[in-house]
């Protein structure tokens, strides 16, 4: 009986980004697929990234992940998200070549050390709530320390084309029915629901009559590592639901599976049905629908925005009521997924369930949604496993919820659940200022090692934080008075502070020449406009979570006949902290490490509220 | 550390009288109770029984009434026990010893604020309502009281703040949808400046309306006005009667006008004493009483006094020199030397107090002042202070030109909410942006 260090049960992008790093940690690592053909497979829209997804995928990547490598390898369109608005919430987004990216995929896999097993697993084995393997259909026990369980929506999986009901995970693929029993019999479950919209065939669609959207090619990717895309890239189109098309759905709601209520169980705000969307928002101007190549030799376009569980008669009928789809054919149906997903407050914070030892849930069985929450929740549990079994040092800071969108991830869901499919934004991150795409290596720093990069990649990286590093060393020694500022024609206040060329960066417009004029020294667009915004959000990134004005305005409040004893609201910690260092002064005590903003805030409430009452 | 084990703490002061509470919730609190009392409390919910406390040793500690509450229908929604022991400090200490002596993993004495944190925590109340709890406690005005207990009882729908805490989950909900929903929603930065102005015009607006109906909130204040030598100051004396040790404040003598705080009934008033009314005054006199006219704008009501030597042009100047309207009643004084045939209410110095305040009608004045006032008020001093502390975002948000910048100062703005009037956390927000948008791609 073969025995492995690590088995992964599915090869989604949770699946495939936690083999992929217990792997390169040198764990041995088994991968259990039902059909290998099937890895690597997008199961429903054809793109990658996005605002709030690209943050969380440019963490997976400078974790050594493999989600925008290969997205990048496969992309045939890019776009930016919020360029308007500043790199902490830009979104890439690229189109994905679907056949392109499992074969790239599983290029990929074949080369690593990753054993492959086609066959399904049917039980998973336990001895004294502590994992000694899994139980497959063909090959029988397999023994192993640890097992990762990344089912994606297969637990009990059913799908729905109106009052159609099939028992699949997706589409062509049987549901997991035999594992779904221990889990349910394991661990407290819920029942989530999800839809995808039809395919169309793309000659049958009129685009002449529609407007394009074009790629746009401006050396922003996914990847920390990539170059460029060799790909040929191709547009994608917009059309818009119509008067007609809302009648026909309205007159039909019967005859959706999600209205007529045969699924009872809850679906996305966020991603709603355009059944949802006619019912609670009406006819507007209509609801705009993005045709999307599936790939460059596929014949199909995902046209997002339309994700129903309609009749198929009714999904043909209301798709040529639409604008250059009115002779449209389909190929595959929209429908609804119903599936079982485990409360992910069953787990520890590091994925690993309370009730069995070595035992992580990752992906969308924990109640996530979108390829890129899968990604992080797999690499976060593969890390976890090889922290666990290796004993490995890693730097888990980096997995709190104010240094990575991991973090908010994680936080978020083990401590308080889910109550719809969870997708990640950039609203959910408090620390939103920092977390960005283009510091994700900083954030990271402590962890990137040889393991996971291969020496060209880690000298890439190391040589641009030096290079970095070198740069705020010569701007900190660089000081300026008000005055000095005011002759370079810079407006500040003329408060009489010093201030070091790093904190003058933020007053500047920020392009290399005028760089290159104001310091002397030769910087690329990318680093300094990194460098722009840490300068400009430096302010907000430590008191983020409380008022950095009240902090600000008090930061000179007397601290030393003040008994922090006495505030009922301060944690015990921070009690020894500001018990042991005795700060002179709020600002002094914002220093020392540990010391929340909030911590601070509660400090300055107490000493009014207490100053009033003197007075 | 906030949350977990077994919390314990004494709810009545530790000090000798007839009994001494304990409070004890958490998961473990049938595990105390069978330890203590040797008892099985499981269906005893809300049902006060009179019981043994066992030593380790089996000695007996005291014997006492010991009621038991079953989560969620408790305090804090945990388990939760209280014990009424014997009000001796001791035998308080030797329980507390005991606690620690029965060896539970988490039992732990309670940390200031925790039964009330986790009465919140589980949604028993509000934050808004376990600071009400706060109030109440260390109230001392009555009609504030009031106004405390209407927010416990009733819940959090009374603050005048919440038409403002919607309008921020709102704004920060449609600058998230500018934000995160980019497929969806357009981008309109001037909107979302003019609302933002708006906003703080709203809150401009209350805090200006509100502010100086706050400081005068819950005190009616009255002016005894009239000629010299009319008895005002015999008036004076006896209603703020100190003998009678009601007197809650003295504010300090002046040498031109006296003014004390008194309760009558429940009911917080200030009287003033003047200097009296006459053609030639002398200067310290004149300045007192010049000032008392200035003063005489934040008057509720005047006793005017005059006896039968008043003349009607002495009163007539003093509605001249005062800011009276029709806010006064008048009094004719000295009923035992003269005899009156007006309707106007008539004293002497023979009346005791009681009778003296009944005839005057005290309380009723305060009714038509303060109750009507407190009707229309809509924040309490808190909110008050809360609404300064938004407003100190005002010019840093209405100045700033990256959204993402707005974005993290309305988030602190919904923090301090949170903080101060309940939690909101980022489902309110995504509940409001996906009413109020359609999103999705």
């Amino acid at each position: 009986m073969e025995h492995y260090d690590v088995i992964v049960i599915g090869a989604g992008h949770a699946g495939l980004e936690a083999a992929n790093v217990c792997e390169k940690y040198s764990l041995k690592t088994a991968l259990i697929t039902k059909n290998k053909s099937d890895l690597g497979k997008l199961s429903c829209n054809p793109s990658i990234g996005g605002v709030g997804k690209t943050h969380i995928a440019s963490e997976v990547d400078i974790l050594g992940g493999v989600i925008c490598r290969i997205g990048d390898k496969s992309a045939i369109h890019y776009r930016v998200l919020n360029l308007s608005k500043g790199p902490a919430v830009w979104g890439v987004r690229a189109q994905i070549d679907r056949d392109l990216y499992a074969k790239n995929m599983q290029k990929y896999i074949k080369s690593s050390k990753i054993e492959l097993i086609e066959d399904e697993a049917i039980n998973i084995l336990q001895k004294n709530n502590k994992i000694i393997g899994v139980d497959c259909i063909n090959a029988g026990k397999i023994k192993s320390k640890v097992v990762i369980l990344t089912t994606g929506t297969f637990l009990n999986g059913k799908i729905y084309f109106g009052n159609e009901v099939k028992e699949a995970g997706r589409i062509g693929n049987s549901s997991a029915k035999e594992l779904a029993k221990f889990i349910n019999k394991n661990f407290k479950t819920m029942r989530l629901k999800t839809g995808t919209p039809p395919r169309i065939y793309t000659q049958s669609i009129d685009y002449d009559i529609l407007d394009p959207q074009l790629s746009e090619n401006n050396g922003i990717f996914l990847s920390y590592f990539t170059k460029q895309n060799t790909n040929k890239n191709i547009n994608c189109y917009i059309t818009k639901t119509n008067n007609k098309t809302h009648k026909i759905i309205r007159d039909n709601l019967d005859k959706s599976a999600m209205y007529s209520g045969i699924i009872k169980s809850q679906g996305v705000r966020y991603c709603p049905s355009i059944e949802d969307k006619v019912t609670k928002f009406g006819d507007r101007n209509g609801h705009n629908i993005f045709l999307e190549p599936e790939g460059l030799n596929s014949d199909l376009v995902y046209p997002n925005g339309i994700s129903n569980s309609l009749d198929k008669k009714i999904q043909l009928k209301f798709l040529r009521s639409i604008k250059g789809l009115e002779k449209c054919e389909v190929d595959q149906f929209g429908y609804a997924v119903e599936y079982d997903s485990v409360d992910p407050r069953e787990l520890k914070n590091n994925f690993e369930t309370k009730k069995i030892e070595n035992f992580f849930l990752a992906g969308q069985i924990n109640g996530t949604t979108g390829y890129e929450e899968a990604a992080g929740q797999g690499i976060y549990a593969g890390i976890q496993t090889v922290v666990k079994i290796k004993k490995v040092k890693f730097d888990n800071k980096v997995f709190e919820r104010d240094n990575s969108y991991i973090g908010v991830l994680v936080d978020d869901l083990t401590k308080l659940g889910v109550t719809e499919p969870y997708r990640m934004f950039t609203s959910r991150a408090e620390n939103r200022l920092k977390l960005r795409t283009d510091n994700s290596y900083e954030r990271f720093a402590t962890n990137i090692n040889t393991k996971i990069f291969n020496k060209t990649d880690y000298n890439l990286i190391n040589k641009n934080i030096d290079n970095e590093k070198k740069i705020i060393k010569i701007l900190e020694s660089l000081k300026y008075s008000p005055n000095d500022l005011m002759k370079k024609k810079i407006k500040v206040k003329k408060d009489g502070k010093i201030r070091n060329g790093f904190e003058v960066l933020k007053f500047l417009d920020p392009t290399t020449n005028n760089f290159k004029k104001f310091f002397n020294i030769t910087i690329n667009q990318k680093l300094l406009t990194k460098m722009y915004f840490d300068s400009k959000y430096e302010v907000f990134y430590e008191r983020e979570r409380k008022s950095y004005v009240q902090l600000n305005k008090n930061k000179n409040m007397n601290l030393t006949n003040i008994d922090f004893n006495k505030i009922p609201s301060l944690s015990r910690e921070i009690l020894e902290k500001l018990n042991k260092y005795k700060p002179v002064n709020l600002n002094d005590a914002g220093k020392i490490s540990g010391i929340t903003p909030s911590a601070l805030f509660q400090i300055i409430k107490h000493k009014k509220i207490k100053g009033t009452k003197v007075a | 550390m906030f949350n977990t084990g077994t919390i314990y703490s004494n709810f009545t002061p530790l000090v000798k009288s007839p009994v001494i509470g304990y409070r004890i919730s958490g998961e473990d609190v049938l595990l105390v109770l069978k330890k203590l009392t040797k008892r099985n409390f499981s269906k005893d919910h809300s049902i006060m029984k009179l019981v043994e406390l066992h030593n380790i040793d089996g000695t007996i500690l005291d014997k006492c009434n010991v009621v038991y509450f079953k989560s969620p229908n408790s305090f804090t929604g945990e388990d939760v026990c209280e014990i009424f022991i014997h009000g001796s400090p001791l035998i308080a200490s030797q329980l507390e010893q005991l606690f620690k002596d029965l060896n539970i993993p988490g039992l732990r004495l309670a940390q200031r604020g925790e039964f009330s944190l986790r009465s919140v925590l589980n949604n028993k109340y509000s934050l808004k309502q376990a600071k009400a709890i706060n109030l109440i406690i260390n109230n001392e005005s009555f009609s504030s009281l009031e106004y405390d207990k209407k927010i416990l009882f009733e819940g959090d729908s009374v603050s005048g703040l919440d038409p403002l805490r919607e309008d921020i989950v709102n704004l920060f909900s449609e600058i998230t949808a500018s934000i995160d929903f980019v497929d969806d929603e357009v981008f309109n930065f001037k909107k979302i400046i003019k609302k933002s102005r708006n906003f703080f015009n709203n809150c401009n607006k209350l805090l200006l309306k509100n502010r100086t109906k706050i400081e005068q909130k819950n005190i009616c204040r009255v002016m005894i006005i009239g000629p010299v030598n009319v008895g005002k100051s015999t008036l004076f004396n006896k209603i703020i009667d100190k003998n009678r040790a009601i007197v809650t404040e003295i504010k300090g003598t002046t040498r031109d006008i006296l003014s004390n705080q008194i309760i009558v009934d429940g009911k917080k008033f200030e009287i003033f004493d003047t200097a009296g009314q006459r053609s030639k005054q002398g200067r310290i006199e004149k300045f007192g009483y010049k000032k008392a006219q200035k003063l005489s704008k934040e008057i509720d009501h005047f006793f005017i006094l005059k006896d039968k030597k008043t003349k009607n042009t002495d009163l007539n100047q003093l509605f001249k020199d005062f800011d009276i309207n029709k806010n006064f009643t008048l009094i004719e004084t000295k009923s035992d030397q003269f005899s009156y045939n007006t309707k106007n209410i008539k004293i002497n110095h023979n009346l005791n107090r009681e009778d003296l305040i009944k005839r005057i009608k005290l309380p009723r004045i305060y009714n038509k002042y303060i109750d009507h006032r407190n009707h229309k008020l809509e924040f309490n001093s808190n909110e008050i202070e809360f609404l300064e502390k938004i407003l100190e975002y005002e010019r840093d948000i209405l100045n700033e030109k990256d959204i993402l910048i707005i974005a993290q100062l309305m988030r602190n703005i919904l923090d301090d909410f949170s903080y101060e009037f309940g939690y909101i956390n980022n489902e309110d927000v995504y509940d409001r942006v996906f009413s109020n948008f359609c999103i999705g791609k």
